[in-house]
């Protein structure tokens, strides 16, 4: 899984964001570089979702933030509305940055406990001088009810004072205050519970819905993302596997990683026999990637091909991109 | 109104008093604290027209404590406050810039905090203090801008600490990196989230600082390098030694105000960051 490549990348004009070969680097110290994503690209057309799997520490947030210029990624070229932010200069940056809006995975941290939900959501309205405050009052009321939360009720309180979902939700109302384009979910539901994680999700969606919004849903929970995107990129050590519509993605996967990863989806049936090929093993460092597909320290299906050459993308189906050497078949 | 405890509610009292001192100590019916009753040397305390005694110069002890009062409170709300606005302005955004800047200023707070506080205030005030002709004696208020100088100069990396560490952890919260994307500049986003959240644990540690320095301050006095009349809490607690044997009140008098103060700034210190610690729990 080395994952370079772009044979999956669609080149239309309908591309909100394309990343071409985006590399983070993070240096540890003299000679130790941690490459968190390295030559990545992808693109998300208007109105999709794009869900971005993998396990913990395989660059996934790393990646999000390097799309947002947070911080900025070492190489590489991200292309949004046509401009490539990656060489826009700080001033111009900023503005940009309020057409792509970010949620995070942790609800109470992404708010600050000092501020009422009122500074907080109007907070981005006041940076850009958005109306009179008699409009933004207007347009903060107007946000938090679509967000379904009551205005009069939350309007004074601060954010500890709410459970995660709520906060959630006033994260959402934030996000939306700039009119944005994209949103970025960085895992938006690992953090609650499991009844709330639905309700946020049809949240996302009606909002999405409802203001022509293009989305990057990053996830480690496959069922959570087989409800919300239109197409799957799996993601390990900072290299991508495969990238397809969830529903090829789910039926037929064709790299080995991913099939690995359905696997491991517990399934709520104690009767039934689970798949027995499980993932053997941790990732890999990456600061020390193994050679030619990374995957190949874990796959039952390595030969000396894999160590050697780095698979590349390609088109196994139609619309189902693969970088393996040996896809499932 | 918030509920306190009654040692709260006393060392608020104490603290108000202090500070009434300082502030209007002036307009007390005393002569001044130098004036000398040659009739009265020695009087323990509760004696007729001295409620506190008087000491073997015959000066008056409730009008040396006030006076003392003044200038002790004053050189330690001086140097906390100005040690605490370069030590916090430095540390915030050493640890909101990281990198380089970071690395030396560390680096500088570390090689402060290495020096004992009280030989580096010693070894500044009698580096700054003294005058080139040295028959000719330093005049009071250059020696209490000295001592100022050099606690703030103590003070600086242990604030300064404090405040990059806090910095530190709220600089990483979610909520920065979210004004950031929603376009928020730099400065702004440490006015608005970085200072007001660091801000309570500096307090906190301000108020420990306040007892620290009073009692530096004193220490340096003992030592024979305070301010040169015996003005100030120390100068008298330094004098008093000496009278110990026969006349015990006037050491025991400035000790105590000088202990009821750190004490109470102490506790205060502490009843501040319990509430934050409670606070950050909800969090």
């Amino acid at each position: 899984m080395a994952g370079s490549g772009t044979a999956h990348l669609r080149n239309t004009v309908d591309a909100v964001l394309t990343a071409r070969d985006l590399t983070v680097e993070f240096r540890i110290s003299k000679d130790k570089i941690v490459k968190a994503v390295s030559g990545l690209s992808f693109d998300v057309i208007k109105g999709e979702t794009l869900a971005i799997v993998g396990e913990s520490g395989c660059g996934k947030t790393t990646l999000a933030r390097a799309v947002l210029q947070l911080p900025p990624p070492n190489s590489g070229e991200v292309v949004f509305d046509g401009t490539d932010l990656t060489q826009l200069p700080k001033e111009n940056l900023r503005s940009a940055r309020t057409s792509m809006q970010m949620i995070f995975q942790d609800p109470i941290s992404s708010l600050d406990p000092r501020m009422t939900v009122h500074q907080l959501i109007d907070e981005p309205l006041e940076i850009w001088d958005r109306g009179t405050r008699a409009e933004r009052d207007e347009r903060i009321n107007t946000l938090l009810n679509n967000v379904g939360l009551e205005p009069e009720l939350v309007l004074n309180r601060r954010s500890y004072e709410f459970s995660g979902g709520q906060c959630q939700r006033i994260s959402i109302a934030r996000a939306l205050a700039l009119d944005p384009r994209m949103l970025i979910c960085d895992e938006p539901v690992s953090a609650l519970d499991v009844s709330i994680q639905a309700q946020i999700l049809n949240l996302l969606q009606d909002m999405k819905d409802r203001f022509g919004l293009t989305m990057i849903f990053i996830s480690h929970d496959l069922a959570v993302v087989k409800a919300v995107s239109n197409r799957v990129m799996v993601m390990y050590l900072g290299k991508i596997c495969e990238v397809a519509a969830p529903e090829v993605l789910y039926a037929k996967p064709a790299h080995h990683y991913t099939k690995a990863l359905l696997n491991s989806v517990p399934i709520a049936d104690p009767t039934r026999q689970r798949a027995t090929e499980l993932l053997q093993g941790e990732p890999p460092s990456p600061m020390n990637p193994p050679s030619g597909c990374r995957f190949r320290t874990r796959c039952a299906a390595a030969s000396a091909l894999c160590a050697d050459q780095e698979p590349q993308l390609r088109e196994v189906t139609p619309g189902q991109f693969v970088a393996c050497h040996h896809p499932v078949a | 109104m918030p509920k306190f405890t009654k040692p709260t509610w006393f060392a608020f009292g104490w603290l108000g008093l202090m500070l009434f001192f300082v502030l209007f100590g002036w307009l007390l019916p005393f002569k001044p604290w130098s004036f000398v009753y040659e009739n009265d040397l020695e009087v323990g305390l509760f004696s007729s027209g001295h409620i506190l005694g008087t000491d073997s110069n015959g000066y008056d002890m409730l009008a040396s404590v006030v006076a003392g009062t003044r200038i002790s409170i004053f050189i330690a709300i001086a140097s906390v406050g100005l040690g605490g606005l370069i030590g916090s302005i430095l540390g915030i955004f050493s640890a909101y810039l990281r990198g380089k800047i970071d690395t030396v200023m560390v680096t500088i707070f570390n090689v402060g905090l290495s020096v004992p506080n009280l030989v580096l205030a010693l070894a500044l005030v009698s580096v700054l203090a003294t005058n080139v002709d040295i028959n000719q004696a330093v005049p009071t208020w250059r020696r209490v801008m000295v001592l100022v100088m050099s606690l703030t100069i103590v003070l600086i990396p242990i604030l300064g600490r404090i405040a990059r560490g806090a910095t530190l952890s709220w600089a990483g919260r979610e909520f920065v990196t979210a004004a950031r994307s929603m376009g928020m500049k730099d400065s702004k986003i440490i006015l608005k989230h970085i200072v007001p959240n660091v801000l309570p644990a500096l307090i906190a540690v301000a108020f420990l600082a306040v007892g620290v320095v009073i009692i530096a301050e004193a220490s340096l006095s003992i030592l024979g390098v305070g301010i040169p009349d015996g003005a100030s809490w120390g100068g008298m607690i330094a004098r008093g030694r000496n009278d110990l044997e026969y006349a015990p009140h006037v050491l025991y008098v400035p000790l105590v105000f000088l202990a009821l103060t750190v004490i109470s700034t102490n506790h205060l210190g502490d009843v501040v960051r319990s509430k934050l610690d409670s606070r950050e729990a909800k969090v």
